[in-house]
């Protein structure tokens, strides 16, 4: 690419010169040359250049050439990856973001860890196990884990990362996801401007009991920094407030990667800017990272596991025609792929093979606000959802990038299951209004469909709308608001719009999280007012249930409980879409990839140079 | 001279205060705040939240605490949110200077980092010029020589050449100028010279070659070129035909002299009236080049804040702006002494 | 060059030679013989006529979903230059978006909002920049200090923030719904835009209010408000024009990036309804398929462009039309 780069700049200049001069156009002959011709090149330039241009193109040369040298003769193998947005912060106890995941998967590996299949399976624990209540969750590190810097990784380490992560100081947005843990939810909600040390210090000798680093005897490890040391310090005991058979998957999330407590003591709270400071036990080390331009990670040698195999590069374009332009030049190997060029893409031979679509991690649905009318009457919401073709709406309006679903658990995520109810049917939808309680359209109280203004989400909203006319017959009202106006209006009950589109994506592959910290009463569906105490309490059951297949059944109860109810109109499950370069090779798709195609298992990817242009 | 330059420097002061006392109304004002982010994601809990606002200090009064006089603290009585940031207040328990003591404030959003971290920080091992404001500033100043080098010399002559294809060919730039947006205009330089010319790399690796700075200084400068050209081409027709210009050509000097001396002297105030704010537009960064072009400016920072209600950089990036938009102001009331010293600046 | 010097010299000549008439009829004249000038005139009554009779001339309707006909390219378009395999409709001129809805019936109704959007706010803000600032620039002191002062803090007013309290606080209330939201955008629009025209007409009319012929008419006793009609304001139009008429385009691209922040017109459901779309919202709906169908950016871009071609001809032509010098000449 470098090479390439150089021989245009080449180019340009003897076009320039070959202009300047009136001579005739130089063979390609002369682009095939090196650094001395460049020098003649300039020389000529200059001769016929203005004074003030001389200096700059000479300049320019120089710097060309000394990149030329510099760089290798073979080319480097590097998975050049466009990630889109910069992350705001990578810290593990702080960070909530994909693109801010991206970066703490690649350098640090938690207890657990997620195959391509979803599974939850051994990380730095090597095994796990559950008391009979489920309420002990005792973690077996491998012995002789080390950090990037050959420095020893123990379970004291993860304890500090989980005390971290519940400690009211570091005020974590993931924060909430470890309260089962025992005093967890205690110390987190302590009002530090008004609780004395004593008692603040009583909170954490709690907490601090429930997560218990042991040494080989079952003894506790040593404090501080002794305890870092400590070799044969590989048990973490988690002590949980409830039965909680789904935790150790939650140990999988980044919210226990363990950062290292001198560094970030060290670093101050800009620690995780320095790539000093980022020293973890992932496949990856971080080398550099140049804010909004590039973060390059380098393969770990101290890794236990199957060692990465190429570099990678991540770079920060959310100009996504850009990002499109830059890898047909062959300077990203992997992006993602926007609705909008998909045509483009399936109509050229080499760019259709190298799209890569598969199931993504989360669901969107047309959500009615229980509590307002007309969406309190069922019969209204099914109405609504009835009208709906969802198969039109991926083909027209998704252009293809989504499928289509009737429930709340996406493909690929373990409870998954289909479903037929309230799918689109224009007679039983018009059925359905007749049959409400408002008996006809022209009864129903003003609708607004609120939405969050992109040019996309216009689209979006304006087929919605003329589906129901066409349908129902029903005028609907759009409401454009501005994007964090949406965020703000819809997280609160009494603010949430009579209709809007919003989804959930998973944090862990677990029904827990998709079912429990949706759904239940108290959780994230209160802002459309969902409460259906028969729902809580299959779910309360199904959360504390060891056995899993009493588990997995209890869950599906709840969720076919869930859509009985038609609460809102599931519409679709969002997929993955990358164009990958041939020569990446060993890629392992999941739905949970985060901000790139194959994030999850990044080991297994390879680069096959002899695939690469020769350019 | 120097009175008026201490005059207007001494109206900073009121001017950038008011400005913060409207930001910070408006901001509070607006619904959501930092912490509400994408809503298909999991929300910060209640809990967290409360955390969060103890310790951004948004748990404190706004504007003045009348609880803690009432107590009798005088300190804690002005210890609020705007105070804290103007001037200085408590934060983290411990005593901190504001704004006055150039501490723009802890971003909400990038946490751990200060404003300043963010803006005027260059990364490990570089220059201070490679902060982002550094990136942002000389762009900002290569586009504006690019508007003015090329905009002005097109006015000049499309202006002296009225009504031929050298005016059309003006005009043609300049509709198309400010017409074009300037996302297309710059993925339509991309596929050019990168693409299909390979002249640079699509996205840049490093900004360190100077060759990468050219499509970034087009695509920024092409709007301001196209008002320079028409403004000059406008002022120029109009002095052409002033009764001096006259006098000068009678008297027998040069046409160069008349052109350069006489008119483009002249006809110069609209355009420099311009260039000032346009100035400090430029170089308060341009989002969209810093998306299309992974330019390390802070650009983004002035357009995401707001979205984002990252409170404490709305108010720094409003702030900075305010006070480039009147030194800016400032330096065009100067010149224009300059070039018509008939215009007395006090 | 020198014949400029010479249409100079020429019209002073007939100015003499001519019977005096009125300065608009005589304006008229000049315009109507001045041909870029009508022709933009032309351009701009042609973009007012499809404003006002669009919805009679478009061939559909530009919500019509068309199912299945996502990114059809022109039909005239050769097959080469078509990115995606879609085959193009002929009763689709300009080809479909990404739902199938037609691109030259939303852009035949996209002049509409789009040319209201232009002109009105452009009137406010021409008339409070001029006022504004040759008030500052003639009189000078403490008056200009302090309107200066205030266009300063109009400057680096958080614009984008005040539209959001705006919106959200009068969105439901009648000011806000008339005309889908148009009262507010135009508000919003004209509130922070007359900044630059006035700090232009201040810089020009501090040159204008030194000359000699200002001197005159105020030692012979001129009004103040004379002074500033008409003596300064005919010699300051030129760079007013320019500024105006660069004003039409922001305007057009700022109502569709307002749109982009959530702070946009409500878009209508039926194509009865005053606001359907707008050349702002197709620009940006465009940019993103700009490889599937450039059309979706091309079509408004160009009429943006002709929109600005027809002001920035008719405002030369006008300009040079009202100039005292150019008085007979043509």
């Amino acid at each position: 690419m470098k090479k390439s780069a150089l021989f245009a700049i080449i180019a340009v200049f003897v076009a320039l010169v070959v202009v300047a001069c009136g001579a005739p156009a130089a063979p390609p002959a002369v682009v095939q040359t090196s650094a001395p011709v460049i020098q003649t090149q300039i020389v000529e330039k200059v001769q016929t250049g203005a004074p003030v241009v001389q200096t700059q193109v000479v300049e320019k040369v120089q710097t060309v050439v000394v990149e030329a040298t510099a760089a290798p003769a073979a080319k480097e193998k590097v998975l050049r990856i466009n990630l889109g947005s910069y992350p705001d912060i990578v810290d593990p106890q702080k960070s909530s973001f994909v693109n801010e995941i991206a970066h703490l998967n690649l350098i640090y590996e938690g207890l657990t860890k997620f195959n391509e299949k979803l599974e939850t399976v051994p990380g730095a624990a090597e095994s796990w196990k559950y008391n009979d209540k489920a309420t002990e969750l005792t973690f077996q590190l491998r012995p002789g884990l080390k950090y990037s810097d050959g420095s020893l990784l123990n379970a004291a380490r993860y304890k500090y990362s989980l005390m971290r992560n519940i400690d009211p100081h570091t005020a974590g947005e993931y924060a909430a996801i470890t309260d089962e843990i025992a005093g967890a939810p205690e110390w987190r909600g302590a009002d530090l401007s008004t609780i004395s040390d004593e008692d603040l210090a009583k909170l954490q000798a709690t907490v601090s009991e429930s997560v218990a680093a042991l040494d080989a005897s079952g003894q506790p490890c040593k404090e501080g920094a002794d305890g870092y040391a400590q070799e044969d310090c590989l048990t973490l005991k988690l002590t949980l407030s409830r039965p909680a058979p789904y935790f150790h998957t939650i140990m999988g999330i980044w919210v226990s990667y363990p950062a290292k407590q001198e560094n970030i003591e060290a670093g101050g709270d800009i620690w995780w800017t320095s790539p000093k400071y980022q020293i973890g036990n992932g496949p990856f080390i971080l080398k550099n990272m140049e804010p909004f331009v590039r973060a390059r990670f380098e393969p770990n040698a101290n890794y236990w596991g199957d060692k990465a195999k190429v570099p990678i590069e991540y770079a920060y374009i959310t100009d996504s025609a850009v990002a499109f332009q830059a890898y047909k030049n062959n300077e990203f190997d992997i992006i993602g792929l926007a609705a909008e060029d998909l045509e483009t893409v399936k109509a050229d031979a080499t760019l259709s093979k190298e799209a890569n679509i598969y199931p993504g991690s989360c669901t969107f649905a047309v959500m009615f606000h229980q509590k307002k009318e007309p969406f309190t009457d069922q019969k209204v919401r099914e109405a609504f959802a009835m009208a709906l073709d969802r198969d039109g709406w991926v083909k027209d309006v998704l252009r293809g990038l989504g499928a289509p679903t009737l429930t709340w658990i996406p493909p690929g995520y373990p409870g998954y299951k289909t479903s037929d109810s309230w799918g689109f049917d224009p007679d039983a939808a018009k059925k359905a209004i007749a049959d409400s309680t408002y008996g006809s359209v022209d009864k129903l109280p003003e609708i607004t469909d609120t939405f969050s203004d992109t040019p996309r989400n216009r689209t979006r909203n304006e087929w919605l709308v003329s589906k129901w006319k066409e349908v129902l017959g029903v005028d609907v009202k759009l409401n454009p608001v501005e994007s964090t106006t949406y965020t703000a209006l819809t997280k609160d009950q009494a603010t949430a719009p009579q209709m809007f589109i919003l989804g959930w994506c998973a944090d862990y592959p677990d029904q827990q999280n998709w079912l429990s910290v949706y759904w239940k009463t108290g959780g994230f569906g209160e802002r459309i007012a969902y409460s259906n105490p028969d729902f809580d309490k299959l779910v309360d059951e199904a959360d504390q249930t060891v056995d899993p297949a009493k588990r997995a059944d209890l869950y599906e109860q709840a969720q076919d409980l869930l859509i009985k109810g038609a609460p809102v109109a599931f519409m679709w499950n969002n997929v993955n879409s990358y164009l990958v370069k041939p020569w990446v090779t060993g890629l392992q798709l999941t739905p949970q990839d985060a901000g790139w195609a194959g994030a999850q298992v990044p080991t297994s990817i390879d680069i096959d140079a002899s695939k690469m242009p020769s350019q | 001279m120097a009175r008026f330059l201490i005059r207007r420097l001494l109206w900073l002061i009121p001017v950038m205060f008011v400005v913060a006392i409207i930001t910070f109304v408006l901001m509070h004002m607006a619904p959501g705040g930092p912490f509400d982010k994408d809503p298909s994601q999991r929300q910060v809990d209640a809990v967290t939240q409360k955390a969060l606002n103890a310790q951004f200090g948004l748990d404190k009064e706004e504007w003045l605490d009348f609880g803690a006089l009432s107590k009798g603290d005088i300190v804690g009585f002005f210890d609020t949110q705007f105070f804290t940031y103007m001037i200085g207040g408590t934060v983290k328990g411990q005593w901190r200077c504001g704004f006055i003591c150039g501490n723009l404030g802890l971003s909400f959003r990038q946490r751990g980092l200060t404003v300043q971290d963010i803006v005027l920080k260059p990364p490990e091992g570089k220059a201070p010029w490679d902060s982002k404001a550094g990136y942002s500033l000389r762009l900002g100043l290569l586009a504006l020589f690019f508007a003015m080098l090329i905009g002005v010399p097109l006015g000049v002559v499309s202006a002296l050449r009225q009504n031929t294809p050298v005016d059309y060919a003006s005009l043609f730039i300049a509709t198309s100028g400010v017409t074009v947006p300037n996302f297309v205009f710059g993925i339509f330089l991309i596929i050019i010279f990168a693409v299909f010319l390979h002249a640079v790399p699509v996205v840049p690796t490093s900004w360190d070659s100077p060759l990468v700075w050219i499509l970034p200084t087009i695509v920024l400068g092409f709007g301001l070129l196209a008002q320079t050209a028409r403004l000059t081409r406008a002022s120029m027709l109009e002095v052409m035909r002033q009764d001096y210009i006259r006098t000068a050509r009678a008297k027998g000097l040069g046409e160069r002299v008349v052109v350069w001396r006489h008119m483009l002297k002249n006809a110069l105030i609209p355009v420099v009236t311009i260039m000032g704010p346009a100035l400090a537009g430029l170089i308060t960064g341009s989002f969209i080049i810093e998306t299309m072009f992974a330019f390390p400016g802070w650009g983004r920072q002035f357009v995401t804040a707001i979205q984002q209600r990252d409170y404490s950089m709305i108010l720094a990036t409003t702030l900075i702006f305010a006070l480039l938009i009147q030194i800016a102001n400032m330096t065009v009331d100067l010149i224009y002494t300059f070039l018509d010293p008939r215009i007395k600046v006090n | 060059m020198a014949s400029a010097a010479v249409a100079g010299g020429r019209s002073v000549n007939q100015a003499i030679t001519k019977p005096p008439q009125s300065l608009w009829v005589d304006a008229w004249h000049r315009l109507s013989r001045n041909k870029a000038a009508m022709f933009g005139l032309a351009l701009i009554l042609l973009f007012f006529f499809l404003a006002i009779f669009g919805p009679m001339l478009a061939p559909h309707d530009p919500l019509k979903i068309n199912s299945g006909k996502g990114f059809l390219p022109p039909a005239w378009m050769p097959a080469a230059w078509v990115s995606t395999n879609n085959v193009g409709d002929p009763q689709f001129f300009l080809g479909t978006d990404s739902i199938g809805r037609d691109v030259f019936s939303r852009l035949i109704y996209g002049a509409r909002v789009s040319m209201v959007v232009a002109i009105i706010p452009t009137i406010f803000i021409t008339f409070f920049g001029i006022l504004i600032g040759i008030v500052a620039g003639f009189f000078g002191g403490t008056a200009d200090n302090l309107l200066m002062r205030f266009t300063d803090i109009v400057y680096s007013f958080p614009d984008i923030l005040f539209f959001v309290v705006v919106m959200f606080a009068l969105r439901d209330t009648p000011i806000g719904d008339w005309g889908n939201g148009l009262i507010l955008l135009f508000g919003a629009l004209a509130l922070v835009n007359w900044v630059g025209v006035a700090r232009v007409v201040r810089g020009s009319t501090l040159s204008i209010k030194e000359k000699e012929f200002v001197e005159a008419a105020r030692s012979i006793g001129t009004s103040d408000r004379n002074i500033m009609q008409k003596h300064i304001l005919p010699n300051i139009l030129s760079p007013i024009i320019i500024i105006t008429a660069f004003a039409v385009p922001r305007l057009i691209i700022a109502e569709a990036v307002l749109g982009y922040l959530g702070l946009g017109l409500r878009p209508g459901t039926s194509s009865k309804e005053f606001f359907v779309t707008s050349w702002g919202s197709m620009l940006l709906e465009g940019q993103t398929a700009i490889n599937a169908q450039p059309w979706m950016l091309l079509a408004p871009a160009i009429a943006v462009a002709l929109v600005v071609m027809g002001f920035t001809f008719f405002g030369d032509g006008l300009r040079d039309a009202l100039d005292p010098r150019m008085r007979g000449a043509g």
